[in-house]
């Protein structure tokens, strides 16, 4: 009995499975292209219908986390329909290039678009947006000057008035990577002590609830990603853009040479069934047309410098942008991690 | 097969890489975890109890109501609710920005923490606790209460040291359940910075790139899951006896004063607004200011609906050959169940060895393969929740039953299949809206192993939470909410209602 009710179930499972196949079963199909993305914003779909519209070919996604991503071709292996890999930081492209899941390309549109320091240098992976971490401050409590370079945030004279999220969060990570690339393994180590002893409470939340706080006065700096305070500032909700209104936005300077900056960016999975396709789509990403509509939905700076801007990324869109290399920070991110759950920042 | 990410997660223990996490940390992620549990734990099992008691055995207004809808919270994912709580609740958040410029004060509390977190767990998980409680009390020989009233007991005393001592079996599998919820939670304590062990495998996972690492951390969470579930068996079995051939009556409800009655529904308000309503009511509410894209809610809620469905079916479907097969070797259904109490972030691990096989034979870019095995991911994670009811159905029939049915020339499995299977069957169906419900809301399988151009409700909700767009989170949460609540409210009324003496003495029977 047992027995049958096995080969029922067994049935039941081939009659579901059949159902509900079909699409996508070859993998060698010509004109679809299969992205990974860690990137889920509602405005990247509008993009994708765009690149279809243009090329013919068809985009097939799964949206997930980074990691869950990487982990995910890890297990796939050869057999790994993945072509292009996408995520919003360096950090997880290094990740993901570490993991032996990328593979170089020669993109002659690529090299003219994408300043060279937002690209890895073997050709693995590049961005095509950028986002600077930098702090919000309480204008009313904190002098321009007092903020114009990451150093000063850990002196004592923010003793308890510094918000920031946990050293769970790759761009806190990517950021001390920076610092340590910058700067040397002691300076910035001394740097984390001196943010942990400056935190006005223990990490919680993301970066707009670190700006939050500042509106509410639980401290007068919140270290974020720019896009977040430009988004709450944007006026998506009322209470949060009244908050942004009474808050400013610093581009602290590392090591005197401007901002740190993170990106967007993507590269070519080492499989990649669609090698032709997944080119083209990471050039389409790297076009001027598709980095102002990101720029335009969600806030991100575009990787290019002649690439119009609407408001309120406009205002800010000329910072002084620190030259460092993506993959110099990407790297340094285990060392950052040791350092900060070290030091205690949790 | 269900038992594949477990030895999973056992292998991948055993690689040699490792992850440079300190001691220190790893003793404060493991405390937090042991707190958290123990703390959801000694609250469900206050609030659940308290719940029941007050309503078996007191007459207050709108008891009928909250005899069933005290439940309802099943319904809500405990991410949804951590979403609601954390952005109502927050520093910054309107409620306390009010209280600052009214009053002057704030709240002395702050939701991020291990006991902001034991709150919103509690106030998702306490039905479980609130079910098995009220069916213990219902069961319970009314002339045994009756007994203790009539030799002078006060309520106290008789809730204390009769009603309680009884209904010790069902208050552990109660608060077993919810603290294996607890440790399996994957998206609301993430959410709120909360750092449990599960904090450690993320990190030695991902920023270490050790999966062995990650494993290792999981062994010890492994190892409680197993606990907890020899706990909920245990007490189990002292439960199926206890009814005796007592007859069954109608409990006469004590009677309350005024204050008392007004006490009592408004704990049952009280309960009821927490677990569901203030969370859901401020999800709706940030919902209106948002722009929800339709109709890619609705293609997710389609994913949903079919990945509940399908799941449900067959994760029964091998739950019954379980428990039918494995009646004389108890072992294998208790490691099947392991699944249940292990985090999401362990599972994903476990999840993914197996897939790998597979994967390397068939691309994962088919959408029937990637569908079949995110179904048998859910089987293995959700055995317990299915097996749980089954079993009990199954206990309802006695050895002489089976016997009748062999010396009447049926074979073992002909026995099983015109007696024992009829009898279960509504224990089957409460396990299917079970694991439908479960289903909705899982989270790390569905992440990681569904096909391409493939959302559920529950991913595109924690893609927001992920992004902080949290008024946007708000309406994949409240459709989870709205499909899992007729399940619920049918569930619990057919549990609820069916009193001891109106048909037979069994929960789950029809």
């Amino acid at each position: 009995m047992n027995k049958k009710l096995n080969m029922v179930a067994l049935a039941g499972l081939v009659l579901l499975a059949g159902c509900s196949g079909g699409s996508g079963d070859d993998k060698t199909a010509p004109n679809e292209v299969n992205l990974y993305t860690a990137r889920h914003y509602d405005s990247d779909k509008a993009l994708y219908e765009r690149f279809t519209e243009q090329t013919g070919i068809k985009i097939n996604r799964i949206e997930g986390k980074a990691d869950e991503l990487i982990a995910r071709m890890k297990s796939e292996g050869a057999n790994s329909p993945a072509d292009v890999f996408i995520t919003a930081d360096a950090g997880a492209l290094w990740r993901g290039e570490q993991a032996g899941l990328l593979q170089p390309i020669e993109s002659e549109t690529i090299k003219a678009r994408i300043p060279e320091n937002l690209r890895e240098p073997k050709g693995n992976w590049f961005g095509f947006t950028r986002r600077a971490r930098i702090v919000a401050y309480d204008p009313a409590k904190v002098k321009p000057e007092e903020v114009d370079d990451y150093a000063k945030l850990a002196e004592p004279r923010f003793k308890g008035k510094i918000c920031v999220r946990s050293s769970d969060s790759i761009y806190n990570l990517s950021l001390v990577g920076a610092l340590i690339e910058e700067w040397g393994k002691e300076k910035a180590d001394a740097w984390v002590k001196g943010i942990v002893a400056n935190m006005a409470r223990p990490p919680e939340g993301g970066d707009r609830d670190q700006i939050r706080a500042v509106a509410a006065g639980v401290c007068e700096v919140a270290i974020t990603n720019s896009y977040y305070y430009l988004r709450m500032a944007s006026g998506e909700d009322a209470a949060d853009k009244a908050m942004t209104d009474r808050l400013k936005l610093a581009f602290p300077s590392l090591g005197g040479k401007g901002a740190h900056v993170n990106i967007s960016g993507g590269g070519v999975a080492k499989h990649a069934p669609h090698r032709e396709n997944a080119i083209k789509l990471l050039e389409f990403f790297a076009s001027a047309d598709s980095q102002a509509h990101i720029s335009a939905n969600n806030s991100e700076f575009p990787a290019s410098k002649d690439v119009p801007v609407v408001a309120p990324v406009d205002a800010y869109v000329d910072f002084k942008a620190n030259p460092m290399n993506v993959a110099a920070f990407a790297a340094r991110q285990p060392e950052a991690q040791s350092m900060m759950s070290a030091a205690g920042w949790r | 097969m269900v038992a594949l990410p477990l030895i999973g997660v056992v292998l991948a223990a055993l690689g040699p890489d490792s992850a440079d996490i300190a001691g220190r940390d790893v003793a404060r992620y493991a405390a937090t975890s042991l707190w958290l549990g123990l703390l959801v734990g000694c609250l469900t099992a206050i609030l659940g109890t308290a719940a029941a008691w007050l309503v078996v055995m007191h007459r207050f207004p709108g008891r009928r109501f909250f005899s069933w809808a005290l439940a309802l919270p099943l319904a809500a994912p405990a991410f949804a609710l951590a979403y609601g709580y954390a952005d109502l609740l927050d520093v910054a958040g309107p409620l306390r920005i009010w209280l600052r410029d009214q009053w002057g004060h704030d709240l002395p509390f702050e939701i991020r923490t291990i006991g902001g977190a034991a709150f919103i767990l509690s106030a998702a998980f306490y039905p479980y606790v609130y079910l098995a409680m009220r069916a213990a009390f219902v069961n319970q020989s009314v002339n045994v209460l009756e007994a203790a009233q009539m030799l002078g007991c006060g309520r106290r005393t008789m809730l204390f040291h009769v009603a309680l001592p009884m209904a010790r079996p069902a208050l552990a599998a109660g608060v077993a359940l919810a603290v294996m919820e607890c440790f399996a939670d994957y998206g609301a304590v993430q959410f709120l910075s909360v750092q449990t062990l599960t904090t450690g495998v993320v990190r030695a996972w991902s920023v270490y790139g050790s999966t062995a690492s990650a494993a290792r951390f999981a062994l010890p969470l492994l190892a409680a899951a197993a606990l907890l579930f020899w706990v909920e068996r245990a007490s189990r079995k002292g439960q199926v006896h206890e009814s005796g051939r007592a007859r069954w009556r109608d409990i006469s409800p004590l009677p309350l004063g005024r204050l008392g009655q007004v006490a009592a529904s408004l704990f049952c308000t009280l309960l009821l607004l927490a677990g569901l309503v203030i969370p859901a009511g401020w999800l709706l509410w940030k919902l209106l200011a948002a722009r929800p894209d339709w109709a890619w809610l609705l293609a997710s809620l389609k994913n949903s609906l079919l990945l509940g469905l399908a799941g449900a079916l067959v994760t029964v479907a091998l739950a019954t050959m379980l428990a039918l097969g494995t009646r004389h070797l108890p072992l294998a259904g208790r490691i099947a169940s392991l699944g249940y109490a292990t985090p999401g972030a362990v599972m994903a691990i476990g999840l993914l060895a197996p897939a790998g096989v597979i994967w390397n034979y068939m691309p994962s870019s088919g959408t029937g393969i990637a569908i079949l095995l995110l179904i048998l991911a859910y089987a293995a994670r959700l055995m317990a929740a299915a097996l749980e009811p089954i079993d009990a159905g199954l206990a309802r029939v006695t050895p002489s039953m089976r016997q009748a049915a062999r010396s009447l020339g049926r074979s073992e499995a002909g026995a099983a299949w015109s007696v024992e299977l009829p009898v279960a069957r509504g224990a089957m169906l409460t396990a299917t809206l079970i694991i439908f419900i479960d289903i909705l809301k899982e989270l790390p399988a569905t992440l990681i192993l569904r096909p391409f151009d493939f959302d559920t409700l529950a991913v595109i909700a924690n893609n927001y939470a992920q992004d902080e767009r949290l008024g946007q989170a708000g309406a994949p949460s409240l459709l989870i909410i709205l499909l899992s609540l007729p399940a619920v409210i049918w569930l619990t009324r057919r549990v609820t209602l069916a009193r001891p003496g109106q048909q037979d003495d069994s929960d789950w029977k029809e």
